[in-house]
């Protein structure tokens, strides 16, 4: 699986992460920055109007006025106009994006290959990412127009002149459609796993004519049994091996392998294949930290870059010293009785073709990382891409006739192991980032996973319904949705926004950008010096500060997303959530204060 | 009130019937002429046809992509900018599902984007199997490209190109890959149901070659019986590949161990496939038509008009050519008289051009009753002499000549077993037989001296190809591991001497200089062509005349002395064996040193 965010444990995140202060002192640091600024600006622009002594008392009423409603909140008065919103909701008929989703799935089979090498995973990533379309569609739209319409309609009197604070209009108004959108999500969630079980669901014929006995093994040893290949449904079949009984399973393919059962009625024997096993999965892995070895020994933080376009992959070459080192913490005896599985998604390059028919060969070398000299060959092994190479290590194992016992003399006292991989061919190459080697801990409940899934659509819904009311307490109704689709835009490319305010960005600034477009250049080429060049060159540089702001304030949404989790069959670390969590707590907070800020200016609130 | 409201919506369901009719009339469906051209009503129904515009006419119709066609609420090119941006993204992050998938929905929004499928196919087959490492794997993508450009093509059943691009991959991915082996082998075996035809298929039929050229045929068929077009493709390409599809399977065969009778039948059909490629009429890019195999014919003709003009004024020629000398500025003449070594040849050259004599002019000084006779001749030579350059021309795109010879060639007994003992002699030398080996390698090239001796050309062309020059590899390699020397009397010492001219050979010459040392002491001198240089039409064709015959030749440039090109240089090679033989007779003169050899030329242009 590709995780190209990377998260440390959830406490570590938050508190320190390394040599960064952590989360939570960068969130405290950021929101005093920009809470100062705003009342910053605020007296600036109440002193122009009002002078700067009453600015400043208007400032502290407001302020003081803010931290009123806050305390005297009720949410007897929250969940009345959150049910409010909530019938609202209902009468804007909110009901038809679950109609057009369950029209989506209807006609999904359409436009999904069930032939391709893993369907799980596209189907689960179709309907996880359809559903956080439709879903922010939604929450965009009820809550860009609810305020505005109502305060058009002059319904809001109805509500603003009953005994409620601003502040509870606003959270009133998030929490209702938020809990509208929960219910959809809950709805749509429900479908759309019985939707994939159902589709991924399916067969293979397998007939008496379909196999023939075993041919014979090493040395012409006759082996029992049948074997031969299942038919052919949604672009796969199964070599199957048999037992004498006509009982066995399929060999994997598509990422999912059948049981095959044989009933002898009447002298003909009838086979039969079960439904599709492991289909969806949720492993539960467990990650360690990468480190490299050169061509000469020495320790780098990275391997070779073998010119891929996309740096997420280090490489180490073949039949040098070259090595890459993942260390694992916390293993124990009692988590692994029966041994470690080892999950490996390694890239081969190859500087020359070599022998096309045999694949490259590594070795899997295990070390007690409190004893570095020492260390046990477990075995070699052949690259396999693109699929989970899966080797076990056994409690107890050989090397060199020296019996070698995992825990006793491998792992560590404090439960650590480093697992060197190297590669045995000389000028050829192993690829590889921190996730694709891991330890595999258990296999997880695919269903838990898939809520787990629900739950990052979940935050975002949550995310965009508030920016959309904090938008609409102050502008009207189309406006306030443009502005909360810039936030999603931006929201979702906030990595974009980073690298043009650092100038990372291949192509220059937005005004760069735009003169290549209009000459036609490449982003490669060096920029001729003209007027116009160096104007654009300098407007970037001022653009960049606006950016890097945008860039800081505005929510990461695609990192917010744990769709490839559930997709490619792993569960969802609780850390991860948890972060997830946090930092959309740590946007909704200070979006809802601003919403009140707002509304409280507004007229129909005092 | 209530009754001039029902007349109204009375005169208006009139109005709706009355425009019905012509509607009616317009959207018959077109009926279906002689020449498979719509023809009587149905008038929207033939604009249709023939600008080829409605779904229908286009292809397959595809309910999933005209639904998420009209679901994008008319956005289809946004959704189509993301789609490709996110398909080149998930190639360059490996996530090969997920480029399935986009590719999948972007064949449901553009489905009669030709670019879209040539594109995405060539990249799936061609860069997408290289990404991974097990050729199995890399065989699946490579299907993967061809079964996309089936898809494309019930969509676009009038797009040639489509259908060619399934030929070229499955014949030139699968066949000349690194993996070509592996993947040939898995094209036999394969029985994917999606892939259609190829399970029904005799096994005899189930190579990719000779299934590429069932494309190839096919889109061939379409150009010529639906007029289909081959947009901006050279004509001359799309149609030669059936037959050198042929060609490759003929050449396939023996790299697999097939000789005998199935390789001969390989050859010669192979042979009649391009001698029905070369007989095609085709059109050049200006519009002139001509057929590959006219120029032998064409050049006899112009060969007996020329002559025909020059007898009605044989010394006219002549003195015009003096007329233009003398009135030559004293400066040309000094650049012309000048001795060859201070002479500046393209100062030369240009003011000889000024001397040339072309037909027009040579005719025009033909005065009396001759006179129009002479123009007539004149402006048929000419015409004749371009159609004929044009010609050469268009055969070196396609290395015409060259594939002509080879088929007749291969076909040959002798060929086929110098192939087969070429192929027995390699592998006895893998198992360390090396004796049996040189054997079999002396029986083989002794059977290729025949082949050479039928068709002369062979040996100062390529022919046999890098498989010749890795047999004579081969060969040494054997000599090697016996200790023993390169033979003197080796058969094919002419055609090995031109591999080492042309340093095509892996061998390092020293190992044959002994051998070989007087082809390698004298090489053949460069053409010079005379001072006295007609307008003789066509220069390309008489060039190999010219380069056997030497600069005396007085025989009109345009006239050969042999019809085929395949015995063109056979004054060349006879001189070759004249040379080969003296050296034998006087070894010493064969071993001259390199200092003689490197001053030769020198002394050949200070002779001529």
């Amino acid at each position: 699986m590709v995780l190209e965010n990377q998260y440390p444990p959830y406490l570590e995140w938050l508190f320190s992460a390394g040599v960064s202060p952590g989360a939570f002192w960068i969130w405290l640091i950021t929101m005093t920055g920009v809470i100062l600024g705003g009342l910053l600006i605020a007296w600036v622009f109440s002193s122009i109007r009002y002078g700067p002594m009453k600015a400043g008392d208007l400032i502290f009423r407001t302020l003081v006025g803010l931290v009123g409603d806050l305390t005297h909140t009720s949410p007897r008065r929250v969940f009345a106009l959150a049910r409010l919103a909530v019938q609202e909701s209902i009468r804007r008929r909110v009901l038809a994006a679950f109609i057009v989703f369950i029209v989506i799935l209807l006609f999904a089979g359409w436009f999904l290959n069930p032939g391709t090498t893993d369907p799980a995973e596209l189907y689960l990533s179709f309907v996880l990412t359809a559903t956080t379309y439709l879903i922010l569609f939604m929450a965009l739209v009820l809550s860009s127009f609810s305020l505005p319409s109502d305060i058009q309609n002059k319904t809001i009197y109805t509500i603003v002149t009953k005994p409620v604070r601003p502040t509870e209009v606003v959270l009133g108004r998030a929490v209702g459609f938020s809990a509208v959108g929960t219910g959809l999500l809950a709805l749509m969630g429900l479908f759309s796993y019985f939707f994939v079980v159902r589709t991924l669901d399916h067969t293979h014929e397998l007939t008496a004519d379909d196999l023939a006995p075993r041919a014979a093994g090493p040395g012409g040893v006759a082996r029992p049994g049948l074997e031969g290949d299942t038919g052919f449904t949604r672009n796969h079949r199964h070599h199957i091996v048999l037992d004498e009984n006509g009982h066995g399973y399929t060999e994997p393919s598509q990422d999912h392998f059948h049981e095959v059962t044989a009933t002898t009625r009447d002298g003909q024997t009838e086979y039969r294949i079960g439904p599709a096993l492991n289909q969806l999965k949720a492993r539960v892995p467990l990650y360690g930290k990468l480190s490299f070895l050169d061509r000469g020994g020495r320790t780098t933080d990275k391997g070779i870059n073998v010119g891929n376009e996309w740096g997420y992959r280090s490489y180490i070459e073949g039949g040098s010293q070259a090595a890459a080192i993942w260390r694992f913490s916390g293993l124990s005896a009692a988590e692994f009785p029966e041994g470690i599985n080892l999950d490996m998604t390694l890239r081969v390059f190859r500087t020359f073709k070599g022998d096309v028919e045999k694949g490259i060969s590594g070795s899997i070398t295990l070390r007690n990382p409190q004893n570095p000299k020492v260390s046990y060959l477990l075995r070699n092994f052949v690259c396999k891409e693109f699929s989970i190479d899966r080797q076990n290590i056994p409690l107890k194992f050989k090397d060199k006739d020296k019996e070698v016992d995992l825990f006793r003399d491998v792992v560590s006292d404090d439960g650590q192991l480093d697992v060197i991989i190297g590669c045995l061919e000389r000028a050829q190459f192993f690829g590889m980032a921190r996730p694709d080697l891991y330890l595999f801990k258990r296999e997880g409940t695919p269903w838990v996973n898939f809520v787990k899934g629900y739950v990052a659509i979940w935050l975002q819904m949550v995310l965009i319904t508030t920016f959309g009311v904090m938008w609409s307490t102050f502008l009207n109704g189309p406006i306030a949705m443009l502005a909360t689709v810039g936030t999603m835009v931006g929201g979702y490319f906030v990595g974009f926004l980073e690298s043009l305010a650092t100038n990372q960005a291949f192509g220059g600034g937005p005004l760069e950008a735009t003169y290549r477009i209009v000459t036609q250049s490449n982003l490669m080429s060096e920029l001729e010096k003209n007027v116009t060049t160096i104007t654009a060159i300098w407007a970037d540089k001022l653009l960049r500060i606006p950016l890097w702001i945008m860039a800081k304030l505005l929510p990461d949404l695609s990192s917010l997303s744990d769709v490839d989790y559930v997709a490619d069959g792993y569960n969802i670390p609780l850390d991860v959530l948890s972060i997830h969590a946090t930092m959309s707590l740590g946007f909704l907070v200070p979006v809802l204060i601003l919403g009140f800020l707002f509304f409280k200016m507004r007229e129909v609130a005092r | 009130m209530n009754r001039r409201s029902f007349i109204r919506k009375v005169i208006y369901i009139l109005c709706i019937g009355l425009l019905l009719i012509p509607l009616s009339y317009y959207s018959q469906p077109a009926s279906v002429g002689a020449a498979n051209q719509a023809v009587g009503a149905g008038k929207l129904a033939q604009l249709r046809e023939k600008y080829k515009i409605s779904e229908a006419s286009l292809g397959e119709v595809d309910p999933a992509g005209e639904t998420i066609k009209l679901a994008t609420l008319g956005l289809r090119g946004v959704a189509v900018v993301m789609l490709w941006e996110k398909a080149k993204t998930s190639q360059m992050k490996e996530d090969w599902d997920g480029l399935q998938a986009t590719l999948d929905q972007l064949t449901k929004l553009e489905p009669h984007f030709l670019t879209f499928w040539r594109h995405q196919a060539w990249n799936v087959s061609y860069n997408i199997s290289v990404e991974w490492d097990d050729y199995h794997d890399r065989y699946r993508w490579v299907k993967e490209g061809i079964k996309l450009l089936l898809q494309g093509r019930r969509y676009n059943d009038h797009e040639p190109l489509l259908i060619y691009d399934i030929g070229w991959t499955t014949a030139q991915k699968m066949g000349t890959a690194d993996e070509k082996v592996q993947y040939r082998r898995l094209f036999r075996e394969d029985d994917d149901p999606e892939f259609p035809n190829h399970r029904l298929r005799p096994q005899n039929r189930r190579d990719n070659w000779l299934v590429g050229q069932e494309y190839y045929n096919e889109a061939v068929r379409l150009v010529e019986d639906r007029d289909a077009s081959i947009h901006r493709m050279n004509p001359l390409v799309f149609y030669s590949e059936p037959a050198m599809c042929q060609i490759d399977y003929a050449i396939a065969l023996e790299e697999d161990g097939v000789f005998e009778e199935k390789a001969k039948v390989g050859w010669m059909e192979a042979d009649e496939y391009w001698t029905k490629y070369g007989a095609r009429e085709m059109r050049s890019t200006i519009g002139i038509q001509y057929r590959l195999n006219d120029k032998e014919e064409l050049e006899e003709k112009i060969a007996e008009t020329a002559t025909e003009l020059e007898a009605m004024a044989p010394d006219l020629r002549k003195t015009i050519s003096d007329e233009r000398l003398a009135k030559l500025p004293a400066e040309e003449r000094e650049v012309l008289e000048a001795p060859p070594d201070r002479r500046d040849p393209w100062r030369a050259f240009g003011i000889m051009m000024k001397l040339n004599v072309n037909h027009r002019d040579f005719a025009e000084r033909i005065t009396g009753p001759q006179h129009d006779k002479a123009i007539e001749l004149a402006d048929e030579v000419t015409r004749m002499q371009q159609l004929a350059e044009l010609i050469n021309h268009e055969r070196e795109v396609v290395n015409f000549a060259y594939w002509r010879l080879r088929c007749r060639a291969e076909k040959t007994d002798a060929a086929l077993e110098a192939r087969r003992l070429l192929y027995v002699g390699k592998g006895l030398y893998e198992n360390a037989q090396f004796e049996e080996a040189r054997e079999n390698y002396e029986n083989a090239f002794s059977e290729w001296r025949k082949v050479v001796d039928e068709f002369p050309a062979m040996v100062d062309d390529t022919i046999g190809g890098t498989s010749l020059e890795e047999a004579v590899k081969g060969y040494v390699d054997v000599l090697k591991q016996l200790d023993e020397p390169f033979p003197k009397n080796f058969p094919i010492k002419d055609v090995v001497a031109a591999m080492l001219r042309r340093s095509s050979l892996p061998i390092p010459p020293e190992f044959l200089q002994d051998a070989v040392g007087t082809e390698l002491g004298n090489p053949p001198a460069p053409p010079i062509r005379g001072l006295d240089m007609k307008d003789g039409g066509n220069k390309e064709a008489g060039e190999k005349e010219a380069e056997a015959k030497g600069p005396d030749s007085k025989e009109p440039a345009g006239k050969e002395p042999s019809k085929d090109d395949d015995k063109q240089p056979e004054a060349k090679s006879e001189a070759s064996k004249d040379q080969a033989e003296a050296s034998k007779e006087n070894p010493a003169e064969g071993q001259k040193p390199e200092a003689d050899s490197a001053k030769k030329p020198e002394g050949d242009e200070k002779a001529e």
